[in-house]
């Protein structure tokens, strides 16, 4: 039923793909120019200005079970109501990025739920740390921007960083 | 005249009686289609849609606050806010603020960019093409969901309306000032109401869907607010790197 459910809408959904636009990577660096903020928005919370500080969250916080995302989006019930929640589970994108744009929680436990015999890193995952080493690469993956360094992941919170198992 | 009030009495209740009775019998459904679908409330659908896709500029803002069941079956809220600025058919600025991160979507018709102020990063790839088609395209390539989609996807083939499964009006109710047709659907795992302000020109105020696929019934509520009278100009949906920031690789989901 479920499988079918999203097959149903997924077909119209490539099609619409295939006939659309390349979407190719841009050469990076663009001349530099200042302050591209904007002045005000609607709503709080602006770049840089207060930080949320999850140092005292307790573990069991971040021990979400897959079932319970993607409620956000109606494209959810109109398009591929089951297209989000199989992927999480089966492919487990990322296992952190269930791609709702609230999406607020902190793939550590759930990484680790997902992948019980995931491999274990250099570093612990869930541990913290001011800095990460020389050498990381960020990469921007489910519109997050990580750290990766070697095989090891980082994902910042707050101030500081979070080791996580790798999101891909 | 106590006897009088007595007789009085007695005859209320002589007349209440087999009134009682007549209500207690299976009542005529007040207004239950035979099918679980109302059309009336598929036509509000269609109108609301219809009415979306005809808005050039303007501003929707919305209040979030969604669920998460935790192993336990224990949930916890969460709360987000999010507002995008819209010029159709090809320019956007989003701004998303949860707990996790404030960013920032600029699309201009050619270039799309994903800032992370706090992180003095951005990501950015070339894209052409409509909003409906720049919302798909995020999701299915990087898994970046740009806040209030269905906006854009009510009022053409990608939001389709022969899948509801239960369509129902549910009455009305205000939100703010605003009188709304209140509507609920069912569809799939999923649990939908909606509230659109009556009259000629709708629009979705408030939004509550509620999934089913998990026995807690995780939820979400979102609130909308409109402004079809905008001030911006078109320089906010272009993108200029703030100082000092990085251009960081976007990664699409494809690559493993």
């Amino acid at each position: 039923m479920k499988k079918s459910f999203s097959k149903l809408f997924l077909a119209p959904l490539t099609v619409l793909v295939l006939t659309s636009f390349a979407m190719a990577p841009v050469a990076e660096a663009r001349g530099g120019g200042g302050g591209g903020a904007r002045a005000g928005g609607g709503h709080g919370g602006g770049g840089g200005a207060k930080q949320v500080n999850n140092s005292s969250r307790d573990v069991r916080a971040n021990n979400v079970r897959s079932t319970s995302v993607n409620n956000v989006s109606n494209r959810n019930t109109n398009i591929n109501a089951n297209k989000n929640v199989n992927v999480n589970v089966n492919n487990n994108r990322g296992g952190c990025c269930n791609n709702g744009w609230d999406n607020d929680y902190h793939p550590v436990a759930t990484a680790a739920a997902v992948t019980a015999a995931v491999v274990v890193t250099s570093a612990v995952v869930g541990s913290m740390v001011n800095t990460v080493p020389a050498g990381c690469v960020p990469v921007n993956y489910g519109g997050y921007i990580y750290q990766q360094c070697g095989s090891t992941w980082y994902q910042p919170q707050g101030s500081q960083y979070v080791v996580i198992n790798p999101p891909y | 005249m106590l006897h009088t009030k007595l007789a009085l009495g007695l005859l209320t209740l002589a007349l209440a009686t087999p009134f009682a009775h007549a209500q207690s019998a299976p009542p005529e459904p007040a207004k239950s289609s035979a099918s679980a679908v109302d059309p009336g409330s598929i036509q509000a659908l269609k109108d609301m849609g219809t009415h979306l896709q005809t808005l050039k500029r303007f501003k929707v803002s919305t209040d979030l606050t969604g669920e998460r069941v935790l192993a336990d079956g224990q949930k916890l809220q969460h709360s987000a806010t999010a507002d995008i600025d819209v010029h159709r058919p090809n320019m956007l600025r989003a701004k998303m603020v949860s707990p996790r991160a404030v960013r920032e979507i600029f699309y201009d018709g050619k270039l799309v960019t994903i800032s992370i102020p706090a992180q003095k990063a951005y990501s950015t790839v070339e894209f052409t093409g409509n909003l409906g088609e720049l919302i798909s395209k995020l999701e299915e390539r990087y898994g970046i969901d740009i806040p209030m989609a269905d906006m854009f996807l009510w009022g053409t083939p990608a939001a389709p309306l022969d899948k509801i499964e239960s369509a129902m009006n549910a009455g009305q109710d205000f939100i703010g000032n605003d009188l709304c047709d209140h509507y609920a659907f069912r569809q799939g795992d999923f649990d939908w109401q909606i509230w659109i302000t009556t009259g000629a020109k709708p629009l979705p105020r408030k939004l509550v869907i509620t999934n089913r696929s998990d026995e807690a019934r995780p939820q979400s509520v979102q609130y909308f607010d409109w402004n079809l009278k905008p001030t911006f100009k078109d320089s906010i949906f272009k993108f200029t790197p703030p100082k000092g920031a990085t251009a960081v690789e976007l990664r699409s989901l494809e690559k493993k």
